[in-house]
């Protein structure tokens, strides 16, 4: 199985995976925020995002297939407002849209441009609670191991039984897989505390060689917050426009 | 059941975020007093456990398939803070990992499948006098607190998107609750079944983690934390008053108003909106397209 479906392209080496943990997470928020703070009406903000997004998907050098297949995610979820809230239009619909694939979007770039060891660091030093950050990084870790647990059991499932039981039979079959995994995962908790203990752990992760603010995360920052204020003002700035030049 | 960004209002999902987040800070506190460390990989590694076992499916009628959401089961198996930090570290991972669900809309994530989940099944768990008996009595509660916590958590999520505006409640709340009476059939029946399971096989993990219990200033602060905030939701979150910040911000509603969505889709404006979408479309094609190929140097730090 694959190991690496969860940051795929973290390890690239392009202008925006350079960047430090704790800009990419700030200036993404703030763009995903900005995204749901457009007024409805106001095309030309959702045209500059998308037109940021396109250049920062570009220059990050991800695949346009992979960003796309991974958007594709929302389509029940638009498939469900649109038949749910038919009064809403072609044009509330479409903004609703435009809005959740924008924020989608950014997200995506968000994870795949950063390793989850660094968007953790990055977490950690923006004040995320140390007990979140150290249950992600152990979720991170294990993950593969009990996924990989799983698909053994299920094999193994697979090859001794002849055909599905009824459904009683088919639950407490399921629920003793459960229960058996969920023992493994107690008794190897209990194993790598010991273990880390044993190793001088002390309640805070390290992570090598961690990335460093730099002034190309200034400049990013400076971008994407002055790229906000231009579309967030743009229709106070064209009305002023047209006043003066009026 | 996950929402993605842009179906909530953004005073809900703004205000969620805060609640889940002092959920967050709460239940991080608890947990470092009652068990400082040890219980650190225990989470880490039931997390990765939740997120595993929703690989094994349970086919239900119909094509459908459910699995183990989970939360119940912590509750009873870990106590509820700890299995709440587990199940949002769950939901913060699938928002990371998979994208599934959004960013600013994690905390009304974290509300209805950590939150809800956890804390309603391990009160109807205790109701039903799971924790002080044994025999089939355990198993039977911890059924009804698998079924019972997911129909809650599919309630406050038919809650949150029809007070959006995004699905109407009476819609929304048939169909999620009518879904999940069902799927929630498997989610009970697995919580029993594994409950039962592990009475034969650990009976210590079961008896031991039983014990952990809420004194009463705990019942009172999920009161506060959830009971509260709800409230002042249903009361103002699908208020037509503009939102705090693009009151700061005075957002110009008059803009808003002009563009009527039946002019915006008559026939006589199409034209001009085609060519302008195409431009549209064209430009961030190029955009794109101009990035990707330009030769950024290769920079190893």
């Amino acid at each position: 199985m694959r190991h690496n479906f969860i940051d795929r392209y973290a390890n690239l080496d392009s202008p925006l995976h350079i960047l430090e943990a704790r800009t990419k997470l700030l200036a993404f928020t703030a763009l995903i925020v900005a995204v749901l703070w457009i007024p409805a009406g106001n095309d030309f903000a959702f045209f500059a995002y998308f037109f940021l997004t396109a250049i920062l998907m570009g220059t990050s050098q991800i695949p346009l297939m992979y960003i796309v297949g991974r958007t594709l995610v929302i389509l029940p979820f638009i498939v469900l407002a649109s038949v749910a809230a038919p009064w809403k239009g072609i044009a509330g619909l479409s903004v609703l849209f435009l809005r959740s694939i924008l924020c989608l979007m950014l997200l995506i770039m968000l994870t795949n441009t950063t390793r989850f060891v660094e968007l953790l660091r990055g977490l950690r030093k923006l004040g995320c609670p140390r007990i979140l950050v150290l249950n992600l990084s152990f979720l991170y870790r294990y993950l593969f191991v009990l996924t990989e647990e799983v698909l053994r059991m299920r094999q193994a499932r697979d090859c001794r039984r002849v055909c599905r039981g009824p459904m009683r039979g088919e639950l407490k079959l399921l629920g003793s897989m459960l229960g058996t995994l969920l023992i493994r995962s107690f008794e190897r908790a209990e194993r790598m505390y010991q273990a880390m203990l044993s190793r001088g752990y002390s309640g805070e992760f390290q992570v090598l060689a961690p990335r460093k603010f730099t002034w190309r995360d200034l400049a990013f920052l400076a971008g994407v917050a002055f790229v906000i204020f231009v579309t967030f003002w743009s229709g106070q700035i064209a009305k002023v426009w047209t006043r003066v030049l009026a | 059941m996950h929402i993605p960004d842009g179906f909530l209002t953004n005073r809900i999902a703004v205000s969620l975020d805060a609640v889940s987040a002092a959920g967050i800070l709460y239940s991080a506190g608890r947990v470092k007093l009652e068990e400082a460390g040890r219980k650190v990989p225990m989470m880490g590694v039931l997390a990765a456990f939740v997120f595993a076992a929703q690989m094994l499916n349970f086919p239900i009628l119909g094509g459908t398939s459910g699995h183990l959401i989970g939360g119940a089961l912590l509750a009873i198996l870990l106590g509820p803070m700890a299995a709440f930090l587990t199940m949002a570290t769950v939901v913060i991972a699938q928002a990371l990992f998979l994208q599934d669900g959004g960013l600013i809309a994690a905390g009304a994530n974290i509300f209805n499948i950590g939150a809800v989940t956890t804390f309603g099944g391990y009160a109807v768990f205790r109701l039903l006098g799971g924790a002080r008996n044994t025999g089939r009595i355990p198993a039977v509660a911890g059924f009804f607190a698998g079924w019972v916590s997911l129909l809650l958590s599919a309630a406050t999520c038919a809650l949150q998107m029809a007070l959006s505006g995004a699905i109407p409640l009476r819609v929304g709340l048939t169909a999620m609750v009518g879904y999940h009476a069902i799927i929630g059939i498997v989610e009970g029946g697995l919580t029993a079944s594994v409950l039962t399971f592990l009475a034969r096989v650990r009976p210590d993990l079961v008896d031991s983690n039983s014990k952990t219990r809420l004194g009463i200033a705990d019942w009172i602060g999920t009161l506060v934390l959830v009971a509260l905030p709800c409230a002042i939701l249903a009361l103002a979150g699908g208020s037509e008053l503009p939102d705090p910040l693009e009151k700061l911000l005075s957002v110009d509603h008059a803009a808003e108003q002009i563009v009527d969505p039946q002019k915006l889709t008559s026939a006589g404006r199409f034209g001009g909106y085609f060519v302008r979408s195409v431009l549209f479309v064209v430009l961030i094609g190029v955009a794109y397209l101009a990035s990707r190929l330009a030769r950024w140097k290769r920079s190893r730090s």
